[in-house]
């Protein structure tokens, strides 16, 4: 098993390696070797994940290094949530490497980007891996890290490179909490390892706090673009579409969650409380973002934010299975989209603006159907993937928690509203541009995964097809939500949300003919808000520029006058001062030097007398 | 007619020192200054002789001779030098051999 689970964390960064030294002018093989570095590591993880029979953990740890009496220790655990993590990050990662083969056909720097994709998988399988706090965090820096690299593959675009140095500031804040939050936890527990942490935690559960908790949920909230962290994600779709699908819709922002999930027995209820309601306000309020995006990415970014306040809020009312549920099918679905949304874009050379396209079903029939699974799984289309892990959502608020029930409610039939809308725009209707009237069918590298996500997206939801090793974690939680009362009332409120949705947005969207959205015209004030995106960019660029950057231009000034200024050069300038009158005896005059020869011997000879005369 | 007493030599011995002393302070030629450098020990051997003659004994007198031992080999090496650098220099003025130039 050990060096099965070595191989499968190494041999990504192998090849991210080979490529780095050898294979930067040879795009081609490097993004050969990419995709069957992705094959190899779904061989890997599938034989970790079924390699045992239910129900076994696998754990393994080495001494990494000592200080003094401080062990870390480098690790594996492989236990029920990781094998369902592992099965999405290896399955799903491996069908947008075959996707980026089409859609990065014709790059100029396809070694770079598919090397940067490989450094993504290795830090990824290392938080799925990781058997301790430090771990984590050392892999959640990496994959912060490629996501940046990522992010700004076309550095050349303004806005590519300011998305990536975004990206990767904001998720510092996050991490900054996240690191106190796991010293803290050393502190308390005296250690670091996950599974000696449950044991410490379910003996005496007097140890664990809010705040402790609170401070490693920073790293959920930086990495998953939760508020108030949550302004790097829409931006991070200026790279290229196969990376937000991965790393910005199915795995990375995920990783918050499994976090969440990880660290689960060291949760209280206040902070449970505070999570679910901060996830259910997330869903809400990136819904309503998403309503009025004109670019394709920033919809589905929207679309994603408010799906991981759905897990959040799933973890938040105590039902972690559900989340990571919600997760797994949210990775095929979310997938699904984006990767659909990559072949638009490629099809239209580049265009992103849904106003600028419509009428694609006809020309780009697999991607339009596939699509059109994606939207109705993510609305909640009965029986489809989304339709359980999301109302399974609903109904465990609904039964545990009515506030959050109303507020995921209310964003249910949002994301069904801006899900259809987007549909509607891009593939219905007639051409609304010359790219898009020209567009044409993908290759097969860029429809097969896109088939096999719509299946999945399908047929996701039934726990029951899946081998019972991936889904073990999740099952006493559908359990648990299945045995909840008032079924009937939320399968009726479920179908008013999507067909809600649906009616409203073929009403407003179904016969678009121009580039003005319709909702500015009819509801100018909400069209407004919902631009503004409650102005979180304005009050942030507003705190750095007129509280943040004054309070370090003072602090610099102070750091001038005092440091810099008194001490550093007030020393420096009185040892100058006496080598100045040092420097002025050294006239090269004979003269002088024998003047100042005399008065010193005079002046010894005067203090010998003076001081002799006295006794 | 006054006689001399031993407080005119040591006067007459302050006026060779003092000379000496100000022509080593203000002149510009090192062959005068040398020479100055002469008059200020002769200062000093006039004054040591007049205590050596007051006082009856002997030491002063003895001193005298090493001073003008030492001065004599002084001359001698102060004077080879001079000589070695108005060869290599054309100068013995002490201005044209500073090397300090600020």
């Amino acid at each position: 098993m050990i060096q099965v689970a070595l191989s499968l964390l190494l041999l990504p960064l192998l090849s991210a390696i080979v490529t780095l030294l050898f294979l930067r002018k040879h795009g081609n093989i490097a993004a050969l070797l990419s995709v069957a570095t992705a094959g190899g590591i779904l061989a890997f993880s599938s034989y970790l994940i079924f390699g045992n029979e239910t129900g076994s953990v696998f754990a393994w740890s080495t001494p990494w290094f000592s200080l003094s009496n401080w062990q870390l220790d480098f690790g594996f655990l492989i236990d029920s949530p990781a094998k369902t993590l592992l099965f999405v990050v290896s399955f799903v990662g491996l069908l947008i490497h075959i996707f980026s083969l089409g859609y990065m056909a014709d790059d100029q720097a396809k070694a770079r980007y598919f090397g940067g994709l490989s450094i993504f998988m290795f830090s990824m399988l290392g938080i799925t891996l990781a058997d301790n706090l430090v771990m984590i965090f050392v892999f959640w820096e990496l994959v912060g890290f490629s996501s940046y690299l990522l992010i700004a593959h076309y550095f050349k675009t303004d806005e590519a490179a300011k998305a990536s140095r975004k990206a990767f500031i904001v998720n510092r804040v996050g991490d900054f909490g996240f690191l106190l939050g796991i010293i803290f936890t050393y502190w308390t527990f005296g250690t670091v390892n996950l599974q000696e942490l449950s044991v410490t935690a379910n003996l005496d559960p007097s140890l664990t706090s809010t705040i402790l908790c609170l401070l490693l949920a920073c790293g959920f909230i930086g990495k998953s673009a939760q508020f108030p962290l949550h302004v790097w994600l829409p931006d991070a779709m200026a790279g290229p579409t196969p990376v937000s699908a991965l790393i910005h819709a199915a795995t990375m922002v995920a990783a918050g969650i499994f976090l969440l999930i990880r660290i689960e027995f060291l949760f209280t209820a206040e902070a449970f409380k505070l999570i679910g309601l901060l996830g259910a306000v997330m869903g809400l309020y990136a819904g309503f973002c998403a309503l009025t995006q004109r670019d394709i990415k920033k919809v589905l970014a929207y679309s994603t934010l408010s799906q991981l306040g759905y897990m959040a809020a799933a973890f938040g009312l105590g039902l972690p299975g559900i989340a990571l549920f919600h997760l797994m099918t949210h990775a095929f679905f979310k997938a699904l989209m984006f990767l659909g949304s990559g072949s638009v874009i490629h099809a239209c050379h580049h265009e992103q603006d849904i106003f600028a396209y419509g009428g694609l079903r006809k020309k780009m029939p697999i991607t339009a159907y596939t699509f059109l699974i994606g939207v109705m799984a993510i609305s909640g289309v009965h029986f489809l993937s989304g339709y359980f892990s999301k109302d399974a959502i609903l109904l465990g608020a609904y039964n545990l928690d009515f506030v959050i029930f109303c507020i995921l409610y209310a964003g249910a039939v949002l994301t069904a509203l801006y899900m259809f809308r987007l549909y509607f725009l891009t593939f219905c209707g007639a051409a609304r541009s010359k790219s898009s009237s020209e567009a044409k069918e993908s290759t097969i590298f860029m429809t097969g995964p896109l088939l096999i996500l719509g299946v999945l997206s399908v047929l996701g939801g039934f726990h029951a097809f899946y081998p019972s090793q991936i889904v073990e974690f999740l099952l006493p939680d559908i359990a648990r939500v299945a045995d909840m009362p008032n079924h009937l009332w939320m399968n009726v409120l479920g179908l008013v949300a999507w067909v809600g949705g649906l009616v409203l947005a073929r009403k407003i969207y179904g016969a678009q003919s121009g580039d003005k959205d319709p909702l500015a015209e009819k509801s100018p004030a909400l069209f407004q808000l919902s631009n503004s995106k409650l102005f979180f960019d304005e009050i942030y660029s507003f705190y750095v520029k007129k509280i943040q950057d004054p309070f370090f231009r003072f602090l610099e000034v102070m750091e001038l006058l005092f440091i810099s200024g008194l001490l550093v050069r007030g020393s420096a300038g009185v040892a100058a001062l006496f080598a100045l009158l040092g420097k002025s005896f050294y006239s090269g005059k004979i003269h002088s030097y024998s003047f100042w020869f005399v008065s010193g011997t005079i002046g010894f000879l005067a203090y010998a007398i003076f001081s002799g005369g006295s006794n | 007619m006054e006689t001399v007493t031993p407080s005119h030599y040591l006067c007459l011995s302050l006026c060779l020192f003092s000379i000496g002393f100000l022509g080593v302070l203000l002149r510009r030629n090192l062959l005068l200054v040398l020479m100055s450098l002469e008059l200020m020990l002769n200062g000093i051997n006039l004054a040591l002789v007049n205590f050596s003659r007051t006082s009856l004994n002997l030491d002063g007198s003895i001193f005298v001779f090493f001073i003008m031992t030492v001065a004599a080999a002084e001359v001698a090496v102060g004077l080879a030098l001079l000589v070695a650098l108005y060869k290599r220099r054309n100068s013995v003025f002490s201005e044209d051999i500073n090397l300090i130039h600020n």
